[in-house]
């Protein structure tokens, strides 16, 4: 199935010391990353973390201060943004607002003089490829949000390039639809096998999609790994509180991050196994599957446990007094404390 | 009211070119053409009429050419030197007209070029291309310069960018810089009076010769076909810039 594939030898990205500065300010400090070929990396952070900044220097558009970029082992930097073959999809799209999407998707190849029916036979299979056949003589302005941005994946995806550069891609959708393109986004990277190299601040959709993910926090790489990996074993309090909610525990031994999720809780004295803390509900907050418990707790900040609704067997109510448990390995012990 | 007052003197025109009579003078009751049959069987002024319309267009293109390359550069080069470069293109608006015309003249005599179609197109051009400058500016203030990135992630180079992207992206502001070029250089009669003498003789220089030496109506009739032909280059302008605004409307 991988109609639309670039070269497979090509695509595996090494940052090496990567660093870039503006006057004074360090926007990315001493990057050292190892992109496979072929994978779904995810740079997550907030805005201010460096992560487009990174990217705008992957893409050949932002000098860099120091350090190097490796394709396939050959350094990149003195090579312009227009020979480098990355393609790139943007914030906001970058549609050529005059041309239509046919033209749109074929301007890469057009621009390399590739012969005219090879170009049309291309844009036929990266329409098909977005299913948006039906839509190849409309301007972009004629489009919704959802088919602009395949249009755009289209169109950085049409001359093959080993690598695919996204740029908050999804920022502009409503979260219905951005669930959607998530699902289509991951497939298409299955069927083309190129190295898709995706920035967000946006943790869903880091989780939902990557292979691996990369948290950035002022410039640097914060903490590295699987979805899997990041959720279930965060490093430091950052990690643990910017992918996913963690509860922060102090321990005499040095603090411990726990998700709302992995709480077990049950009224005062009825609980199965030990009770770890104590404390009274302070307010319940309800979203259909889950409920959010605040539970107050002496000495301590409010804890959040996540309750699957359905299995809220004790009917509990706000000013109850409640026993929080949890497993062994639930706690994780951050190292940045 | 204050529009009339703004627009009365060009329209003054039209009513005394219509006169009967010899000189200069409102008709009173009896209306003749014969001043426009003589401005059009008149091989000096058929002349001037070309060789107006040879030098607005040629530095209606030149100025275009020029203003709209600066515009480009001043706003891909971000330097805290480029406002400073700005300023001094715009110069040519600033400086009073008497005081640029001088400078031409002295500057055409060294290079031969006075009283030659060259010199006028030159002098014209660096009046004009300000404009120009300004028109396309202001385009480029509303263009997204992620499309310009967009084209180069895609391999093409600077020049394919220019023309295929940035090009058709401010072509109201390139229109109507060289329209306002076109204008500037068709009427314009301060520099032309210092840099021209025998061989170059423009329609505003005619117009002003004619009224000098004699009240000859004929320059009524010059005046209106003058003012004519600039609003009929605002007319296309604002027809072609509504076709624009409907297509964009349609596809929406």
């Amino acid at each position: 199935m991988r109609e639309a594939a670039s070269d497979a030898k090509s695509g595996g990205l090494t940052l090496s010391g990567l660093t870039k500065h503006f006057g004074s300010f360090t926007a990315v400090d001493n990057v050292d990353l190892d992109i496979q070929r072929g994978e779904f990396l995810t740079l997550l952070g907030p805005s201010g973390s460096g992560k487009t900044t990174l990217l705008m220097m992957i893409a050949g558009f932002l000098d860099i201060t120091a350090g190097d970029i490796l394709l396939d082992g050959r350094s990149i930097r003195d090579v312009p943004a227009e020979r480098r073959n990355f393609g790139m999809v943007f914030q906001g799209y970058a549609l050529f607002p005059h041309m239509t999407v046919r033209d749109n998707i074929g301007y890469a190849l057009d621009v390399r003089k590739r012969p005219r029916a090879e170009i049309a036979a291309r844009v036929d299979e990266m329409l098909d490829l977005v299913q948006l056949t039906e839509f190849g003589h409309r301007k972009p302005g004629q489009l919704s949000g959802g088919q602009q941005q395949r249009v755009a994946l289209a169109r950085a995806l049409a001359f093959a390039p080993p690598v695919l550069l996204l740029d908050e891609p999804l920022g502009a959708l409503d979260k219905k639809l951005r669930i959607e393109v998530q699902d289509q986004l991951k497939d298409i990277h299955q069927r083309v096998g190129t190295t898709f190299v995706y920035v967000t601040h946006d943790q869903e959709e880091a989780l939902s999609m990557s292979d691996r993910i990369v948290i950035m926090q002022q410039g640097r790489i914060e903490q590295l790994g699987t979805p899997n990996e990041l959720y279930e074993h965060p490093r430091t309090r950052f990690a643990a509180g910017f992918l996913g909610k963690s509860n922060f525990l102090t321990m005499p031994d040095g603090t411990y991050a726990l998700r709302p999720e992995k709480i077990d809780i049950a009224p005062g004295g009825q609980m199965n196994g030990t009770a770890r803390l104590t404390g009274t509900i302070r307010g319940i907050t309800y979203f259909g599957a889950v409920q959010k418990l605040m539970v107050a707790v002496e000495g301590r900040d409010d804890i959040e446990v996540d309750v699957d609704s359905w299995r809220n067997p004790h009917a509990l109510r706000e000013g109850q007094p409640v026993d929080l448990g949890w497993s062994d390995t639930a706690a994780v012990r951050l190292e940045d404390t | 009211m204050a529009l009339l007052f703004l627009v009365l003197p060009a329209l003054i025109a039209i009513p005394v070119s219509l006169t009967p009579k010899r000189f200069l003078s409102m008709p009173k009751g009896d209306y003749s053409w014969r001043h426009f049959e003589f401005l059009f069987s008149s091989p000096e002024w058929l002349s001037s009429f070309a060789q107006s319309g040879i030098i607005a267009v040629s530095t209606a293109v030149l100025a275009t050419a020029l203003g709209t390359l600066a515009a480009i550069g001043l706003w891909r080069v971000t330097s805290k030197y480029s406002e400073m470069v700005r300023a001094f293109l715009l110069l040519p608006l600033i400086i009073p007209q008497i005081i640029s015309a001088m400078a031409f003249y002295r500057l055409l005599i060294p290079l031969g070029l006075l009283d030659t179609y060259a010199g006028l197109i030159l002098a014209h051009t660096v009046l004009a291309a300000p404009l120009v400058l300004i028109t396309v500016s202001a385009s480029l203030a509303n263009f997204d310069p992620k499309l310009e990135q967009a084209s180069r992630n895609l391999g093409a180079p600077a020049w394919t960018t220019m023309r295929r992207v940035i090009l058709p992206s401010i072509r109201p502001g390139v229109f109507a810089g060289a329209l306002f070029a076109f204008i500037l250089s068709w009427d314009e009669i301060v520099v032309t009076l210092f840099i021209s003498k025998f061989n170059v003789y423009t329609l505003p220089r005619r117009m002003w010769n004619g009224i000098r030496e004699n009240t000859d109506p004929t320059v009524a009739a010059a005046a209106v076909v003058l003012i004519a032909v600039t609003l009929g280059a605002f007319a296309v302008s604002a027809i072609v810039s509504r076709q624009r605004a409907q297509t964009a409307l349609k596809e929406d």
